[in-house]
């Protein structure tokens, strides 16, 4: 943290602010100073008045119309030096959103140009077709080299792991009797051996 | 910055009621007891009059310092030996004197019947109801809050500006308020720049 304090430094800008800022302050405070003034003199009007003294009052009530007048003009002012402040403030957010778009753009165009073009995005798409239409070649020919025996046992297992799956948490009571489940398992070879047969004939129709 | 701004009265604890109070009493172990609740009745009435700093000898005068109902009053040098405790360690440091005021006279005698000024109690002194510290972390705060970060603002417009008009820190001296910035500084949070009475910090 110590050193980053550095790049914090204050700009010209920076300071052309600030002598704006001073300047509102300054109208601020002789904004403050004729109120007072423009009180009293509407104050020594009244002494006069009660005192009898017309033309006095009179006077007083000149002088305070004209400090009125002026503070009517440094409220101008202070409206035009307030406008002025707020644009150079927003024109600096404005050149830090640019900064900020042109660091972005940077970025992207960087990473576009690291990835090699639409035209290399394209050729891998294909390419990676045909890998994976090979893929699926090779995948068709290891399986039609296989035996139904092979399929019947690799099934098998897959039944057996997915028993094992879903079971694992649940204690099963025993098994009570070895016969049926046999019978189920001859049932589900033949009706396997049905589903592939007509599997089969259908890729042939293919 | 003796003006009082808070128009609720403030309410005195019972021992300000308490005749003996008023005078600082000889024993160790009692008078240190009366020096600790005279300095936290002088921190909160400062805070609650928002007095950043007192005047002496106007301060004097303050019903802090003398119960008009009772009849009492604590003395010149009695105010001078709880506000120079209230500067040592012991106190916290809560009182500072500006330009080394108040100093020269220290435990000089007291005259009996005397009350005002002429024990060489004069000159100013802060009154740290808030250590310079808290009152950057508020000052931060309300930067943080109102989200003017990185944004210049001038002590003026911190100070006497009608931005900060419900702020505590409003109203600040201005002498308090660039220590207070001071701290902000060094922590490398704020940078104070420009010259004269035209000072100006931004806040990063």
């Amino acid at each position: 943290m110590g050193n980053s304090g550095s790049s914090n430094k204050v700009s010209a800008q920076d300071k052309a602010i600030l002598d704006m800022k001073n300047q509102r302050d300054k109208l601020h405070q002789y904004q403050k100073r004729i109120t007072v003034i423009t009180n009293r003199e509407t104050e020594v009007a009244r002494e006069c008045l009660r005192k009898g003294d017309k033309s006095k009052a009179l006077l007083a009530l000149r002088r305070k119309k004209y400090q009125e007048s002026l503070l009517a003009k440094t409220d101008a002012q202070l409206a035009q030096l307030e406008i002025l402040t707020a644009d150079v403030e927003f024109a600096l957010v404005q050149k830090d959103v640019l900064f900020g778009l042109k660091q972005g753009t940077a970025v992207l165009k960087e990473i576009h140009r690291e990835m090699g073009g639409l035209e290399a995005v394209e050729k891998l798409m294909e390419e990676n077709e045909e890998a994976l239409a090979y893929q699926r070649e090779i995948s068709e020919t290891l399986a039609g080299k296989m035996s139904n025996q092979d399929e019947d046992e690799v099934e098998d297992e897959l039944d057996a792991l997915e028993r094992e799956v879903t079971d694992v948490n649940v204690t099963m009571p025993d098994v009570p009797t070895a016969e049926l489940p046999l019978a189920e398992d001859l049932n589900r070879q033949k009706d396997r051996a049905k589903r592939r047969r007509e599997r089969d004939e259908a890729l042939v129709a293919a | 910055m003796s003006t009082e701004q808070n128009p609720k009265p403030f309410h005195f604890p019972p021992h300000h009621s308490f005749p003996p109070f008023f005078t600082l009493q000889p024993t160790s172990s009692t008078r240190a007891s009366q020096l600790s609740s005279w300095s936290a009745l002088i921190l909160s009435y400062c805070a609650h009059h928002r007095l950043f700093s007192l005047r002496f000898p106007s301060a004097l005068a303050l019903p802090l310092f003398c119960n008009e109902g009772l009849g009492r009053r604590l003395r010149a040098g009695d105010v001078k030996a709880v506000l120079a405790w209230m500067g040592s360690a012991e106190g916290g440091g809560r009182v500072e004197w500006v330009d080394g005021g108040g100093k020269k006279g220290v435990g000089t005698g007291t005259g009996e019947g005397e009350i005002l000024g002429e024990e060489g109690l004069t000159g100013r002194c802060w009154v740290f109801w808030r250590r310079a510290e808290e009152w950057a972390a508020v000052v931060e705060e309300w930067v943080e809050r109102t989200g003017q970060k990185g944004v210049v603002l001038t002590l003026y417009e911190i100070g006497e500006g009608e931005g900060t008009a419900g702020e505590e820190f409003h109203g600040m001296d201005g002498e308090l308020l660039r220590r207070v910035l001071g701290v902000v500084v060094k922590r490398g949070r704020a940078q104070v720049f420009g010259e004269g009475d035209g000072l100006g910090v931004k806040f990063f």
